[in-house]
Formats: C-alpha cells, structure tokens, sequence
C-alpha cells in the first residue's frame, strides 16, 4: 500500500510538468487549430533561459531565506517573458503568414521551428547534460510511510495554480473573452471589432509564458537539462493535452495528471514495466479516443480556447 | 532518433567525395620516426591506424607511440635476417574526429605496399567495421589495441564483416570487450559484499549486453537479482522505477548504459527515492566528466568498470613505462601499453616467418597464421593469447570509484576466460 500511494506521489509530480506543458499546446491549438510542436522546445528553452539567469545571479546551490523568494521569483519571471517573447516571435516569423494556407504547412513548419530551437540550444550549451542547481531547499516529509518532497508539492501545486490563474484569465477578462470569440469564429470575431492579431499574440505570449515556468520547475525538479528535453517531454504534454480533449484547459491537466499516473503505476505493477509504461499510456489514449473520439473533457464545453 | 545522424553522414560524404578526388596520389602522411636505421636487408612495414589529428588525438597519439617504441626497440636490439621495420602511421581523423571511411582509405594504402605485412589499430569500434572488410580480403593480420565492441569478433556481425574469407578471422585485440566488463563488474560487487542486485540497462547493444552479462555473472557467483527494467529512449523521470526498486530493498543498482542514455539522472534520482546510500554500479558507458558534472554530489561512492588495465599499477608494465617516458617526454596513455604489445605480437609472428621461409620476406597469410596461433606471449600487460575468436584470452579490467569528483583507480580484475 505505502508503495502504491508513493507510485501516486510520484506520478502526480511528473504529471503536473506534463500538466504545465499542456496548457500551452491546448491553448493554441484552442484558438488556431495549430499543434504547435515547438512547444515542447519553448519549454527547454525556458529551462536554458533559467539557468542562464541563476548563473548570472551566480547561484549555484541551495538558496534560503528571503533571498529564496526573490531569486526564484526573478529567475521565474525572467524565463516567462523570455519564453512569452520567444512565443510571440515564432508565431510572427513563422505562423502568421501560414494562418490561411492548408492545415498541413503550418504543421511541418512547428516541426520545422522545433528543429531550430533544438539546434540552436545545441550550439548553445552544447550537446551533454548540463546540471541544473537545486535552488529550492528539499526536506522531504514521511506521511504514513509515503516520502513527499518540497519539490513534487512546488510542481503540483505550481501546476493547479497555472491552470486555474488561466480558467480565470479565459473567463474574466477582455482579452480572455477576445481569445474564446476568436477561438468559436474568426471573421465573426474580426467583424465585431477585434483584433485577430493581438488576440492570436497574447495566446502565443500566455502559452509559451506557462512553458517559461514549466522549465524553470522542471530545472529544479530534475537538477539537470539538456537540449533535447523538449523532445519528449513535448510529445507527452501533447498526449496530455489530446487525452484531456484539445482546446480545454482544465482537460489539459487532467490529462497531464492521468498520464503522470499511469507511467508510475505501469512502471510499478507490469513486470519490465520502465519498458512498457509508453505502451500503457498510448493505449489508454487509443481507448479513451475510441469511445471519446474529442478526449475525456472535448465534448462537454461548448467553448474552446 | 538521431538528429545528429544527417549532418555526421554528411561529412562523410563530403569526406568519401575529396578522397576520391585525390586518390590519384597515395596518401602521403607518412611520419615514421624510426625510418631512418640503417639497415643491410629490406625494409618490413607494419601499418599503423590511429586517430592522430583533433579531439581524439589525446588518446591516438599516445597509443601510436607505443606501437612505434616496440618497432625502435626491435630495431636497436637487430632482427635476425637484417631486417628492419619501419612504422607506416596514417591518420584516420577527418576534421577532428575518428572516421570510418578515411579508417578505410588509410587500410586500403597499407594493402597496396607489399612492404606491409601487418598493421596495429583502429583505435574506434565504428573504423574496425569499415576497415575488417578489407584487411580480410588482403589476409592482413590486424590487432586492435583499444577498440571493445563485442560484434568485431563475436558472432554474426563479426562473420558479416569477414566479407571475402568468412572462415578465416584476422582481427584480432589485446584488449577486452564491452560485455566482459558485465563480468567483471559482477566479480567486484560480489567481493563488495553485495549480495541484492536490482538491475537497470538503456536498452542499446551496449548497455544491455553489459547488463545481461552482470546479471548471469551476479547469479553464478551466488547473488540475487532482484528485478531487470529497461530504460525508454528520452525518458528523464525515474521515480517510478526507483520506488520499485526501493520496495524490494536491494544493496546495489547496476547500471548498463552510458551517461546521456540515463546514467547521470538515474543516479541523481535514487537520492530523491530513499536509495541515496545504496550502491551503483555502471560500465565505462559513464567513466566520462559528464557523469560527474550531471549527476553532482551524488556521483561520489559511484563504482565503474574500464575495459583496459591501469597500466600505470600494473607491475608487469613497470619497464615499459619507465621508458616510455624516457622516450615520448610524457605519461604514457591509457592504450600505449596496448599497442606495444600488439605490435610486439605482429612482430613476433613476422621474425618467425622469415625464419620459416629462408630468412626471405614472409608472405601475409604465413604472418596471419602466426599471429592467430599466438599463446602466452609475455607483455607489459600480461600473458596474451588468442582464442578462435581473435579476443585476448587473459582479459585484465581496472575498477574505479568516484571521490570528490574524481576518478580513483580501485582495482585490476583479471578474468579467466
């Protein structure tokens, strides 16, 4: 039982990193219909951005006291609009022009971003893992025999704040109702006065943001990158993000978690199972799509952002 | 997926491209410091293939260097018949890094000098398959000083690459191979005291062929294994795994597989899962600084196994490095001993076949067999012999332990074959 629960704790965490991911790919598939594969590198990049920072900042180890709050702050803050900006820029340079053409070119041009941020970040920091220091201190507490850290509670805790600050964005702001009156109908939405542009630039910007601050907790979750860690990392968050029903941001999260949880129970409980956890988890998706054919959450919102 | 694989196929196209441009005139690097002893007889070659330019040139050199002092000392102490050997040495680097097709061109050049009757190297696994073809169809014998694929002597691979003559083996090497370091690594954790091996491999040739041999070498000398996971390609969250390993409560994690495939996180993530002070075992898939840098504090206490002797602690080598650095000014490498001995190997074999054949220069298949049939041959690391396969049959494997950040030389295990 004690490992049954530690496989949840364990899962939870490395679904909240999918869950945060997620987000942002459901967010501009939401309102553009584009998998945006780039994502998952934006993400890496947030990592790279976030680093970047704390060597600057000269930080290399635990960091306490008030000082934690201001570095994790700065660094946090730093790689969002580093990430945000990033996003922006790649939805300009390689997307805009592409928003009337066949779904298909936009596609292979995500691919195609995806290549050169990953080679990019290559040229950068080269292609070995590079260690990332463990800013945030890790007492970890023993509850009924189950191990909890500091950590896991900052991803998942980290991850619902995300979701919720975004349900709250979507639903309780100008621009959030611009984003779902431009996710139903575009020209409908033109018609009535607002901007497509703007609304289409601040989902890239809020999307690739919430990657920004994926890679900084993953950074510090892991204590190490490397430049192809989007790769995955992106792939499953996309899983995530279809298995929730695309376009829906508390199915986004959902998902991300299911998938968390799955991995760690399939790694438990099927002999071989480190090896076979993908398996499960595709075909679970393959089901759930089967019989929901729009993902767990797709079908029950009328809107989609 | 390898997205590096386009660009590295690239180069060597381009590389293939300018050699068959300048093919017309015979590779002319020849820097042999030992052509100049003045001889009454003809002049033998032995072929010397290194990586020797570039990033891989820390290595090459010293290795070349050993292989050169054997043919000096041969030399000075005059060969019967008024022979002397000179070393033919080709780079096989291409723009700074060892490669396979310039391996090939460099084999190609010793095969058309009849002078050459035997050649030491490659250096990298990846340039012995590009270069065995070839030597195969010459009936060049070959020994390797450093290259430690299984698949260049064992097996089908091995057979595939005896493309001309599949019944007759001519690679040979004086060191050991990748999976005895499987067994080697068992051998260790045994005289540890460790009894409860739960088993991790990345699921490549390597790793797994160095965790499968861990796991029947752990068994047959009385451990347990508790459980065997294969690792997925990109996966960077091993928790899950790691909690099923701590619930079965074993006292070390072998680990088959090289830093980048997941050495480094596993390592780091057995602190968060309660298995900080468990022992870890790995091959030289992570004898590399990135295994350090990567895994941090929690490399300390880690164990691995290097397919080579130390040859600095190995009293057999005592002389060999006294006067290795009385020749090169400079530490001897982690191959040099290695070569030395190969080329002692070829040479031998050559003295004995011009004996057989009048005191004339021998032919290449004579030497071959010579070479095949070598059996307690005494060299600076230690008494050599080939078996049907062309693998050395007295396998020495050093053991090293992380401390402080820094490789610490632990032990020399040899392994009865």
């Amino acid at each position: 039982m004690d490992v049954f629960l530690q496989q949840i704790v364990n899962g939870l965490s490395l679904g909240g990193i999918y869950a945060l991911i997620a987000l942002g790919y459901t967010m501009v598939y939401g309102i553009i219909e584009l998998i945006n594969f780039a994502h998952g590198d934006v993400y890496t990049f947030g990592t790279f951005t976030s680093l970047a920072v704390l060597t600057g900042l000269g930080v290399s180890g635990e960091v306490h006291g008030p000082w934690l709050i201001g570095v994790v702050a700065l660094t946090i803050v730093a790689s969002m609009l580093t990430c945000g900006a990033l996003g922006v820029l790649i939805e300009l340079l390689a997307y805009r022009r592409l928003r009337k053409a066949p779904r298909l070119a936009p596609l292979i041009t995500a691919i195609g971003v995806s290549f050169i941020l990953e080679n990019v970040m290559q040229l950068w920091r080269g292609p070995s893992p590079i260690p990332f220091p463990q800013v945030i201190p890790n007492p970890s507490a023993s509850l009924g025999g189950v191990e909890i850290s500091a950590k896991q509670v900052v991803v998942v805790a980290l991850a619902v704040v995300m979701m919720v600050a975004l349900q709250l964005f979507i639903y309780n702001t100008k621009i959030g109702k611009a984003m779902r009156a431009t996710a139903q109908d575009r020209d409908a939405a033109q018609l009535m006065g607002i901007n497509v542009n703007t609304t289409i630039m601040v989902t890239f910007l809020v999307g690739s943001a919430l990657a920004g601050a994926a890679g900084f907790v993953s950074g510090v979750y892991y204590g190490t990158t490397w430049f192809f860690n989007g790769f995955e990392a992106g792939l499953k968050a996309f899983t995530a993000a279809v298995l929730g029903g695309i376009g829906n941001i508390f199915g986004a999260m959902l998902g991300g978690f299911s998938i968390g949880l799955i991995e760690a129970i399939a790694t438990q409980y099927i002999p071989q199972g480190a090896q076979w956890s993908n398996v499960v988890v595709f075909s679970v998706l393959v089901l759930v799509l089967i019989f929901r054919p729009s993902g767990l959450l797709g079908e029950s919102l009328p809107e989609k952002v | 997926m390898n997205r590096t694989g386009g660009f590295a196929r690239c180069a060597v196209l381009t590389a293939v491209a300018f050699l068959a441009a300048c093919s017309s005139s015979p590779t002319s690097t020849t820097s042999s410091q030992s052509s100049s002893a003045s001889a009454t007889g003809a002049t033998i070659k032995i072929g010397i293939d290194m990586p020797l330019s570039g990033a891989d040139a820390a290595t090459g050199i010293p290795t070349r260097n050993g292989s050169v002092m054997a043919i000096e000392e041969t030399n000075a102490k005059g060969v019967p018949g008024g022979f002397t050997f000179v070393a033919y040495d080709l780079d096989d680097a291409v723009q700074g890094a060892h490669d396979p097709a310039q391996g090939a061109q460099n084999v190609k050049s010793f095969i058309a000098d009849p002078a050459v009757l035997a050649m030491v190297g490659p250096f990298n696994s990846s340039v012995a398959q590009a270069e065995i073809p070839d030597t195969n169809d010459a009936g060049l014998a070959q020994i390797s000083p450093a290259t430690t694929n299984p698949g260049l002597t064992k097996g089908d691979e091995a057979a595939k690459l005896r493309t001309s003559h599949p019944d007759v083996n001519n690679f040979f090497r004086v060191c050991t191979t990748d999976d005895r370091q499987g067994a080697a690594g068992a051998q260790f954790a045994r005289k540890l005291g460790l009894k409860k091996a739960f088993i991790v491999d990345d699921n490549e040739t390597y790793g797994k062929g160095l965790a499968d041999v861990f796991e029947t070498q752990f068994k047959a000398d009385g451990g347990t294994v508790l459980g065997h996971e294969h690792l997925t390609k990109g996966q960077t969250d091993y928790k899950a795994l790691l909690t099923k390993a701590h619930a079965l409560a074993p006292d070390m994690i072998f680990y088959g597989g090289t830093t980048v495939t997941g050495g480094a996180l596993l390592r780091k993530q057995m602190g968060d899962t309660g298995l900080g002070a468990v022992a870890f075992l790995g091959g030289d898939g992570i004898s590399d600084d990135e295994f350090i840098k990567s895994s941090g504090e929690s490399a300390n206490g880690v164990y691995y196994t290097v397919a080579a002797p130390e040859t600095s602690k190995l009293p057999s080598a005592t002389t060999f490095v006294a006067n290795y650095k009385k020749r090169w000014k400079s530490d001897v490498g982690p191959y040099s001993a290695n070569a030395y001995a190969a080329t002692m190997i070829e040479i031998a074999a050559i003295e004995k076949a011009a004996a057989a054949n009048g005191g004339a220069l021998p032919a290449r298949d004579a030497v071959l067999k010579l070479v095949a049939a070598t059996h307690g041959f005494a060299s600076p690391i230690g008494t050599i012999g080939f078996d049907k396969n062309g693998d050395t049959t007295a396998p020495i494997l050093s053991v090293y332990r992380i401390e402080h950040a820094k490789p610490v030389f632990v032990e020399q295990i040899s392994l009865k074959v």
